[in-house]
Order: C-alpha cells, then sequence, then structure tokens
C-alpha cells in the first residue's frame, strides 16, 4: 500500500476515537464538568481531526472541523460560556463532524443544507465568522503582516523578528564527506547486579574498542578503604571518550546484555555530561522527571504574555483593541485567536497529570485474524488437552502419580491461557453505548419528546463478537423506549411526573454473564392494548388466561408490533421478536418487567464469550449431549408420585407445589419413540428466556466441564433444539442443548394443543 | 553538510496519523533514525534517557504540552541543546512567539509538505546533504 494511503487508514480509524472522545467529553461538559481538561480535550479531538484532514485534503472535512474548532476555542479562551445550549449545538455538530469523516472515508457526501445549518449555528455562538478561511489560509501570509523573510524559509508568515535560532553549525558536527568520525561519550556505572549476573565491566570495554578508539578514565572517588568495603558492591564509574563513524545504537547494542544494571549515558561531545550529572540518567533513584516538569510548566505560565502583534476582533463582546505595541508597526490585522486569558493559559499548560494518565493507555494494535486465530488454537489445546487427560486416566495411571499431578498442572495452565486469550478480545460495552446519546437526540428530537440518557457500567467488558452484535439490538430497545414508553412532555406534566423522560441503560457483570438493561420511566406497558392486539392477531384466544407477565412477554411474538400506523423510528414492522432471536443468537436471554405508570425494563443476559461454554455433560439414548449450566436452576431424580400426565405424551412434574412441564428430551430429538420412564431418568430444571421453567428429562448426567464452541451451522446445519457442537475429552462429538428452543418449542407445542381443545370444546 | 541519516530524531504527536505523517516526510528526506513519543512527558523521558538531535513536537498535547516540553529541555542542561521544532495545527502567531521565548528553532503549520519540511530543518541544520 502507498504509504500515505496506510496512513489515511490510521487516520481514519483515530478519528473513530476522537470522534468518542468528543462525545464523551461534551457530554461531561453537559454535566457540567467544564474544567479546562475536559474542554481541552474535547478541542483536541477537534483539532486533531481538522489537522490529519488537512494533511489528506479532505476539504469539506477540514471545514466544518474548522468552524468547530473556531468556536472550541472561543470557548477554551472563556470567551464562550459552555451553557446547556451552547453545549446541545456542540453535539450535534459532533454528529455531523461524524458524518463528515464517514463521508471522507466512505466516499459519501454529507447532507449540505444540515451541514451548514450546523456551521451557521456555531458560527452563531461564536458571534463572528471564522476568520481564515482554512486550509491555504494557513499555510500563506498572515493577512496584513508584513514581514522580512527570514534566512531560509519565505512562506512562514512569521519575521526574522522572532529569531529563530538557526544551528547551522551547531548540534552535530558531521565531516563533510565520507562516514562521520564523532566523539561520544560513554558515562558507565554499573550496578551491583551487572557482576552478580557474571558480567565484566572489562568485556563491555573490550567490545567497544572495536568499534573505534577509546580514551578510559575511572572514576575511584567512591571506592572505600579496604576495611569497609563490600565486596560485592559496584563502586566504580567509567567516563569513556569513544571516537567512531558508528551510530549510537551500535554502541548502545554493546550493552545490550547489561541493561538495567547499570547506569549508562551516550552522548555525542555536543550533548556532554558532566559525570556528576549520571546520577540522572536512569540511578537507581529515577530522576525526578516531574520534578522538571513541574517546573518548565510554572516557568511556561510565568513567562510574560508575549507582545500582541495586534489585534482587531470585530465580536460585539470584544474589547477595545489596545494599543499596537511597538514590534506591530504592520497596520493591524485579525488575529485568528484571542490571547488566553492568564487562568486559561494555565490550564492549558498544566493538565491533571492523572486524568491524562487514565487516558493513555499503552496499546497496541493487533490484526483481528491473528486474535481469531489464537482462540482457535488455544481451543484446540484445550480440547487437547482433556482428551490427554481422559487417555492418561483410562491407562490406570493413578491420581498421585506425578504424570496426573503433572497433566493437572496443565489443565491449570491451559485455563488461564484460555481466559487471557479471551481478554484479549474482550472490550468494554463504551464502544456500543456512545452511539445511543446520538441515536437519542435524534430520536426525541422526531418524536418531540424529552429525554435525558443515563448510561452506567461503560467499562463493561464482553467479547468482541458479543459487542458487535448488540449494537442493533440495543438500539432497538431504545427507540422503543422512548418511541413506546415514554409519554409527551404535556402527558408526562398531567401525570405529575417531569416533562424529561428517562432512558436508563446500564451493564454490570453478573455469575459469568453480562446483563444489559434498559430501562425507561415512562407510562408502562398498556397491558390490555397489548392483549387486544394478540388477540386481534391471532396469537392469543380470545379467553386465554394470562398472567400480567405473560401478556408482557406477547410482544416478544413474532409478528406482534405495538405501533398502530408503523413509525420511522422503530421500525418496520421490525418488533421485539427480532431482537429477542438475535440475543438468542449470541446465547442470550431477554425478559421484560414493567409496571403501569413506571416504566418497562427490558434485561439482556448474555455469555461473556462465544468461545466457551460450562456445561453439564448428559446422556440421552447413549448419546452424549451438553446443556448450558446457566440455564440449569437444578438437577433430580423424579418420584412416581410427582409426576402427572395431562396429555398423551405430555407430563408435568410437581417441584415444590408448582407443576412444570417435563420434556423428554431423547424424544423431542427423535432418539427414541417410547418415552423415558421419568423415575428412571434424571430432570434438569432449566430456566429458558422470560424465566419459563421447564424439566428436561435425561438419562444420566456425565458431570460438568468447560466445552469449547463449534458452530454447528458453518459445518454442518441448523437443528431446532442444537445450538452448536463440542469435542469431549474422549474425541467425540457432543451436541449442545438450544434450552431456550426447547422449551419455547414445548410451549408453543402446548398453544397449539390447547388452542385444538379449545376449538374441540 | 549534514547528513539526514546523521540525525536523529524524536516525533513527538499525540495523534498517530501526525507522528506517521511526519516520519514519512523524514524518510522522504533521507532521514533514518527516529523515535516517536506520545505526549510531551513520554518525550522527555525518552530524550533524558537517550538524547536526540531533533525534536519535532506538536503543541497541543495532552500531560506535557509543547511548550512546557521545549521549556524542559531547554531547562535540563545535558539535552538543553536539542533541536527543537514546534509543530502547530494553525498560523497561531501568539503561540510561535512564546515558543520563540524559550527557544524554538523553527515551526512548521499542519499540514505540511515535505518541501518545506525540509527548509523547516535546513532552517536549522544547513543544507541537507
Amino acid at each position: 500500500m502507498d504509504p500515505l494511503e496506510a496512513i489515511k487508514v490510521t487516520f481514519f480509524q483515530e478519528c473513530e476515537e476522537q470522534l468518542s472522545e468528543l462525545e464523551s467529553g461534551l457530554l461531561a461538559m453537559e454535566q457540567g464538568e467544564t474544567d479546562s481538561e475536559t474542554v481541552n480535550a474535547v478541542f483536541r479531538a477537534v483539532h486533531s481531526i481538522k489537522g490529519g484532514a488537512g494533511a489528506f485534503s479532505l476539504e469539506p472535512l477540514v471545514r466544518f472541523a474548522h468552524v468547530f474548532e473556531t468556536t472550541l476555542d472561543d470557548v477554551r479562551g472563556g470567551k464562550l460560556a459552555p451553557d446547556n445550549n451552547v453545549v446541545k449545538v456542540m453535539l450535534r455538530a459532533a454528529d455531523v463532524l461524524a458524518d463528515h469523516v464517514r463521508a471522507a472515508r466512505d466516499g459519501g457526501v454529507v447532507e449540505e443544507a444540515r451541514s451548514q445549518a450546523l456551521a451557521a449555528a456555531l458560527e452563531a455562538l461564536n458571534g463572528e465568522a471564522p476568520l481564515a478561511p482554512v486550509v491555504s489560509a494557513e499555510l500563506d501570509d498572515m493577512p496584513g503582516l508584513e514581514f522580512t523573510p527570514l534566512t531560509v524559509s519565505e512562506d512562514d508568515g512569521f519575521g526574522d523578528d522572532f529569531g529563530f535560532t538557526p544551528l547551522a553549525a551547531g548540534i552535530i558536527s558531521l565531516e563533510p564527506e565520507g562516514p562521520a568520525l564523532r566523539t561520544w561519550t560513554v558515562l558507565l556505572r554499573p550496578k551491583n547486579a551487572l557482576y552478580a549476573k557474571a558480567n565484566e565491566t572489562g568485556l563491555l570495554l573490550r567490545e567497544l574498542k572495536r568499534l573505534g578508539d577509546l580514551q578510559v578514565s575511572i572514576d575511584r572517588s567512591e571506592l572505600p578503604g579496604l576495611a569497609e568495603m563490600d565486596a560485592e558492591h559496584a563502586y566504580l564509574t567509567w567516563t569513556i571518550l569513544l571516537t567512531t563513524d558508528r551510530s549510537q545504537s551500535d554502541i548502545q547494542d554493546v550493552f545490550e546484555f547489561v541493561d538495567g544494571d547499570c547506569d549508562l549515558s551516550i552522548t555525542a561531545e555536543d550533548f556532554a555530561v558532566s559525570p556528576a550529572e549520571i546520577g540522572v540518567l536512569g540511578g537507581d533513584e529515577p530522576f525526578d522527571v516531574m520534578a522538571l516538569i513541574q517546573q518548565a510548566q510554572a516557568e511556561v505560565q510565568a513567562a510574560p504574555a508575549p507582545v500582541i502583534m495586534a489585534q482587531a476582533f470585530a465580536g460585539p463582546a470584544s474589547p477595545p483593541a489596545p494599543a499596537p505595541a511597538p514590534l506591530a508597526a504592520a497596520p493591524a490585522v485579525s488575529v485568528s485567536s484571542p490571547p488566553p486569558s492568564p487562568v486559561a493559559a494555565a490550564a492549558a499548560v498544566a493538565p491533571d497529570a492523572a486524568h491524562g494518565a487514565a487516558a493513555q493507555q499503552a496499546t497496541i494494535r493487533v490484526d483481528l485474524d491473528r486474535v481469531d486465530r489464537l482462540i482457535d488454537l488455544v481451543g484446540e489445546l484445550v480440547i487437547n488437552q482433556a482428551m490427554l487427560a481422559q487417555r492418561v486416566t483410562e491407562s490406570g495411571v493413578p491420581r498421585s502419580s506425578n504424570i496426573a499431578m503433572g497433566l493437572d498442572d496443565l489443565e491449570h495452565l491451559t485455563r488461564e491461557i484460555q481466559d487471557s486469550v479471551m481478554a484479549i478480545r474482550a472490550q468494554p460495552v463504551k464502544s456500543v453505548f456512545q452511539r445511543m446519546p446520538r441515536l437519542v437526540r435524534e430520536v426525541a428530537a422526531m418524536t418531540g419528546k424529552q429525554v435525558r440518557l443515563v448510561t452506567e457500567g461503560e467499562g463493561t467488558e464482553v467479547d468482541k463478537t458479543v459487542i458487535e452484535r448488540l449494537t442493533d439490538p440495543i438500539t432497538h430497545m431504545i427507540r422503543n423506549a422512548i418511541d413506546h414508553g415514554l409519554e409527551r412532555p404535556e402527558v408526562r406534566v398531567a401525570a405529575g411526573k417531569g416533562p424529561e423522560g428517562t432512558v436508563r441503560l446500564s451493564a454490570v457483570h453478573r455469575s459469568g454473564r453480562i446483563v444489559i438493561e434498559v430501562s425507561d420511566d415512562g407510562k408502562g406497558i398498556d397491558r390490555p392494548r397489548v392483549r387486544q392486539i394478540a388477540i386481534d392477531k391471532g396469537l392469543i384466544e380470545v379467553d386465554s388466561n394470562l398472567s400480567d407477565e405473560d401478556v408482557d412477554n406477547l410482544i416478544f411474538m413474532p409478528g406482534f408490533s405495538t405501533a398502530s400506523s408503523v413509525s420511522d423510528i422503530s421500525g418496520r414492522g421490525v418488533g421485539m421478536d427480532v431482537v429477542k432471536r438475535s440475543i438468542q443468537g449470541l446465547g442470550g436471554r431477554i425478559a421484560i418487567t414493567s409496571r403501569p405508570g413506571q416504566g418497562s425494563t427490558f434485561t439482556l443476559s448474555l455469555p461473556l464469550t462465544l468461545a466457551v461454554l460450562d456445561g453439564m455433560v448428559v446422556s440421552v439414548c447413549d448419546h452424549t449431549l451438553v446443556a448450558p449450566l446457566t440455564a440449569i436452576i437444578e438437577s433430580l431424580q423424579p418420584k412416581a408420585q410427582d409426576v402427572r400426565a395431562i396429555g398423551p405424551d405430555a407430563y408435568v412434574i410437581a417441584i415444590r407445589d408448582t407443576y412444570t412441564p417435563l420434556i423428554d428430551v431423547g424424544a423431542m430429538l427423535g432418539y427414541r419413540t417410547t418415552p423415558l420412564d421419568p423415575t428412571k431418568g434424571v430432570a434438569l430444571l432449566v430456566e429458558g428466556e422470560g424465566g419459563a421453567r421447564a424439566a428436561l428429562m435425561v438419562d444420566a448426567i456425565q458431570g460438568q466441564r468447560q466445552v469449547v464452541i463449534k458452530s454447528l451451522e458453518a459445518n454442518y446445519r441448523q437443528v431446532e433444539g442444537i445450538a452448536a457442537a463440542t469435542i469431549l475429552g474422549d474425541g467425540r462429538v457432543a451436541l449442545i442443548l438450544d434450552v431456550d428452543n426447547v422449551v419455547a418449542a414445548r410451549r408453543r407445542e402446548k398453544a397449539r394443543s390447547d388452542a385444538k381443545l379449545a376449538t374441540v370444546g | 553538510m549534514p547528513a539526514a541519516s546523521g540525525i536523529s530524531v524524536l516525533i513527538v504527536d499525540d495523534q498517530m496519523t501526525m507522528r506517521a505523517l511526519v516520519r514519512n516526510g523524514l524518510q522522504q528526506l533521507g532521514f533514518t533514525e527516529f523515535r516517536d513519543a506520545v505526549d510531551g512527558e513520554d518525550a522527555l523521558r525518552q530524550l533524558i534517557s537517550r538524547p536526540s538531535h531533533l525534536v519535532i513536537s506538536d503543541f497541543n498535547m495532552p500531560k506535557l504540552d509543547g511548550l512546557a516540553l521545549l521549556r524542559a529541555i531547554r531547562g535540563h542542561p545535558p539535552i538543553a541543546k536539542t533541536a527543537f521544532i514546534m509543530l502547530t495545527g494553525r498560523a497561531d502567531r501568539e503561540l510561535v512567539q512564546r515558543a520563540v521565548q524559550f527557544g524554538v528553532n523553527n515551526y512548521l503549520v499542519k499540514p505540511f509538505t515535505v518541501t518545506i519540511l525540509k527548509e523547516k530543518i535546513e532552517a536549522v541544520f544547513g543544507p541537507l546533504t
């Protein structure tokens, strides 16, 4: 790839990061966090996008970013107070900026009217049009300023009145031709560890000698008298003048193996360091960089503001232009930014160190394919390890033997590797949550409702695949919450609520799963209406006896849509059943609770990873199956008196005074035709989505095990009642039960037979 | 006349894009020794443990901005002579003036061309071979 193209890809990736920083910064400002670091971070995000866009000549993006930046600069400079109104405009501008970035990336076009409207709104905020007409202007001379050209560059717009320091004969003294010979000062102070690791200064010096001429002097001043001398302590410091044509890194390489075991400084003669200063170069007590930084920052702050050339701000609020300072012999001129107030200037150079530290984490970018390949391989490793363990057990090696114990260690280690590898794919849900404020703004604007979005637990981590597939369901649920859940402001006020509704989006880890909740404080589910719609659509019988919970769950039924007219917002006939299906596709469950007049809560529970599963291994008619452990509430051996027949081949089982449908897994999967005698098997009490319970009859339980999920669909095809497959320790393939599907299939069957009975009756 | 390959450069910018652009420009000019730093503090730590001949640094960065970095470099004798070129996003005269007060050797306005980058470096080091 053309290097510039590659950089462009990086640029767009970075833009995404900056856009999300921009949005979270603005949201923080909306909450009243208008400290200089937040404002500066927001400014920096837009500034950086503009800077990069300029390098790639992305004109529309640069133009919009420039207007945005100008307004932000006013906020930063204290000229514009970031009140709610200002921040709201900026949030909308951030959305448009995001559109511009994506348009530039994907070759689209941003709706010109919208972009212009927001640019105008931004300009209205700072009370003036931005002065510089962007890209080209910044390379040109500043308008109205006349400069004597600087010695070398003539395009810079600043004169030699600045007195830049040319270093022509300065820092590096290179020979005119041929390899340059330079003299380096190498200061070497071994630490005790250097000798302790059997390294030798003499050998290092011999290595250095191979690079060029050496002059070695030794500092023995720290050497104590013989009596006090500690034989294992390092007392000596060497100063080596090395004249060589080799590079600094070549010299550095000599010390490769003693890195960290000595204080070392390699400087060209021009950088010469006095021996007294070697202590600052990575000694036992690290040189206090922070002190140097703080001093520098204090000095930058304390420095008198430079004489401003001239200032002519046309803005209504601007103070009268100060008398031109001597330097400004040039005619009055427009400067693109006002002199920052001392406070703002101080803030700009003294950011909160802790805050910055949190924002900057050491990261590397890795191709996702590589990670997935690793995860796949680790999956194979886990299976192989399990198979090996099983074979060792089968070969009669006692559990206390070294081999068995070694295998235990291996298993432990394998698990840790697996967890660590999974953690690579784990990402905070922030990336999904961050898209929601924009959605809420848009839907609120479309519906004329006032909405406040509250997010919690953005840092909760879950597998990247899960995250990617969460966006659509969450988007849909939030739209629903605003469109169907929340009332219009006047209705809310009439109901004694505040005019602004709240939609809450939260994520939390709970017992090995991630639980995401979308709740609103709206009117709750209109149960009579839901029931009527379900009847009208033939989903339930007119006289069905349904609990409130059952009614709430009707909204998940395929084809159900409560909107009497299909609205723009909640999709076209795409109902909650689609949401439910996609959540189930991720091995997740969805449930709803609702209280009339107080709102509804959708709860999603999802596995943290799609690659492994804690399962209960069971046998059914000589087949081995795996049931997800998370779905199992308990297992029990049914007693004859607890089992009741309620129809042909239909049984229920009494578990603590509640009748629960009994599902014969073997019959359901077609493994057997004659039903299993319930008292001869084991019942797994499971909970499907929406809290529906059933007892799954299996022949026997083999044990619990973590299994690596292999897609059945990818290798065979989708099978009703089966979620995926796995390979067991003995090499056999076992199918993983789709508990939700099994329970739901049973319910559908029951509903049909009930309907039949009703017709007959 | 210094050879570009003999000048080691520390590129300081919180933007990976900008660092890559500067590096790309320097490569075209024949430079071979560069390191990256993500902010002023990172740059200072790197310089102290291993000096560079030239620092090309952004101004607006988290933690320690370009101006304070410049001041810190000039205030620390072992590295005080390091050449320093300030990258600025906008033709902000006041900022450049402040940088001059602290001994900046030149400045570079983003976006820049390779030609301008060369000119600015030559203004500091003299014509490159």
